[in-house]
């Protein structure tokens, strides 16, 4: 298998990203995030 | 890689460490660029308050997305920063992914269904249509294959996922992506302004346009700088219709396969599976654990705000990766193609979103 195939894709990224950012939240380590 | 998108891929053969380093002058653009629209905003927000002025609210996008443009086109986007201005993709799908907070699924099954259906008719016409100018206009059979998968789904990614699948050049590809690019920032002047003459609500106006602006930044660009309500569905129904670029794309492949001129596909499921944009699981995961009630009331404004930061990087990487001389280098035929497709689609889903606001009430 190539390796480019092996690689973990941006769309994945972004999800493993995302679902830390909202295990976070729950935990109550990002209490506020302001805008 | 095309030149027109001005991004270049991280080069595999760098070590990781020295990779990730390598974006990070990049991002820190993306995050100045966006925090001077929001400031900015807020400056004019607060001079008209404190000076008994009313002022027009110019959403952060348009300055966000302004400022990138002057940058880009101007004295351009120095070597150093351009791995981390491409990194905007990822902020993109990062933010949807988090906007599944602002959804419960029930909304998503409502608003969804109705989207998916108009998105069907939105993606059979958008094909025929498209192939049909571009014989007319007797472009290569692969362009025009390409510019009918960008058009009718989702733009850049489609035209990528479609080049390796149907073997076209890069020059074809070059030539699709650097016409719905520039469509996409035309888009963003003229969607708005269309929504505002016909007074289309925030949902309807979301709709239209997640279902007629081809790239996804440019699709929640245009539904931001209505509204936040309408960025959100403009959002809701992209993500529908990002996630047929798998079965489009097959069917290219097959096709062009039939005609001897690309690889057969083996095992469609697997080929299905590697298309799926995975963002559109992880945004479905987040409304799940929403709706739910996984998260706490101040957790999903927190998330929610976390998906404005992401979505705040993404509009200043749309500013300053739009490079007006190099689209202009595509030839007059690929874009006069892209833009007679591009306008009848616009007009054809807002006969569209009309008819489903009456049956449906959006």
């Amino acid at each position: 298998m190539p390796a480019s195939a092996r690689r973990v894709s941006l769309d994945t990224w972004a999800v493993l990203l995302s679902l830390t950012l909202a295990l976070l939240v729950r935990i109550g380590i990002l209490k506020v995030v302001p805008w | 890689m095309p030149q027109v998108i001005a991004i270049d891929q991280p080069n595999t053969a760098t070590k990781p460490a020295t990779s990730f380093l390598g974006l990070i002058p990049g991002i820190l653009l993306l995050a100045a660029v966006g925090y001077a629209g929001k400031f900015i905003e807020q400056f004019i927000a607060r001079y008209g308050k404190s000076h008994h002025l009313v002022l027009p609210n110019i959403e952060y996008v348009l300055w966000a997305i302004l400022i990138g443009l002057l940058i880009a086109n101007t004295v351009g986007v120095p070597e150093l920063f351009r791995r981390g201005v491409a990194t905007y993709e990822f902020w993109l799908k990062t933010g949807i992914v988090l906007l599944g907070a602002r959804f419960i699924l029930g909304d998503i099954a409502k608003l969804g269904g109705i989207a998916l259906l108009l998105v069907f008719i939105e993606i059979g016409l958008g094909l025929a249509f498209m192939t049909y100018l571009g014989t007319v206009f007797k472009l290569k059979p692969k362009l025009v294959s390409l510019l009918a998968i960008g058009s009718s789904i989702c733009g850049v990614s489609a035209i990528i996922a479609g080049q390796g699948a149907i073997e076209a050049d890069e020059e074809d590809s070059s030539f699709a992506i650097a016409a719905i690019l520039a469509l996409g920032a035309i888009s963003l002047l003229v969607f708005p302004l269309v929504g505002h003459a016909l007074h289309l609500s925030d949902r309807a106006y979301g709709v239209w346009t997640g279902l007629a602006v081809d790239n996804t930044a440019e699709t929640a660009a245009a539904g931001a700088l209505y509204s936040d309500a309408a960025g959100k569905v403009a959002i809701l129904v992209k993500t529908c219709r990002n996630a047929m670029i798998g079965f489009v794309v097959l069917g290219y492949a097959i096709y062009w396969a039939s005609k001897g001129q690309a690889a057969g596909i083996q095992n469609k499921a697997a080929f299905l599976w590697t298309k799926f944009p995975k963002f559109v699981l992880g945004f479905l995961l987040i409304s799940l654990l929403a709706s739910v009630g996984f998260f706490t009331k101040p957790g999903l404004l927190a998330i929610g705000n976390l998906s404005r930061w992401a979505f705040l990087l993404t509009f200043a990487g749309v500013g300053l990766r739009t490079n007006f001389r190099e689209l202009t280098k595509q030839g007059v035929r690929p874009f006069l193609v892209g833009a007679i497709g591009e306008i009848v689609i616009a007009l054809v889903t807002l006969g569209l979103v009309f008819t489903a606001d009456r049956l449906f009430r959006l």
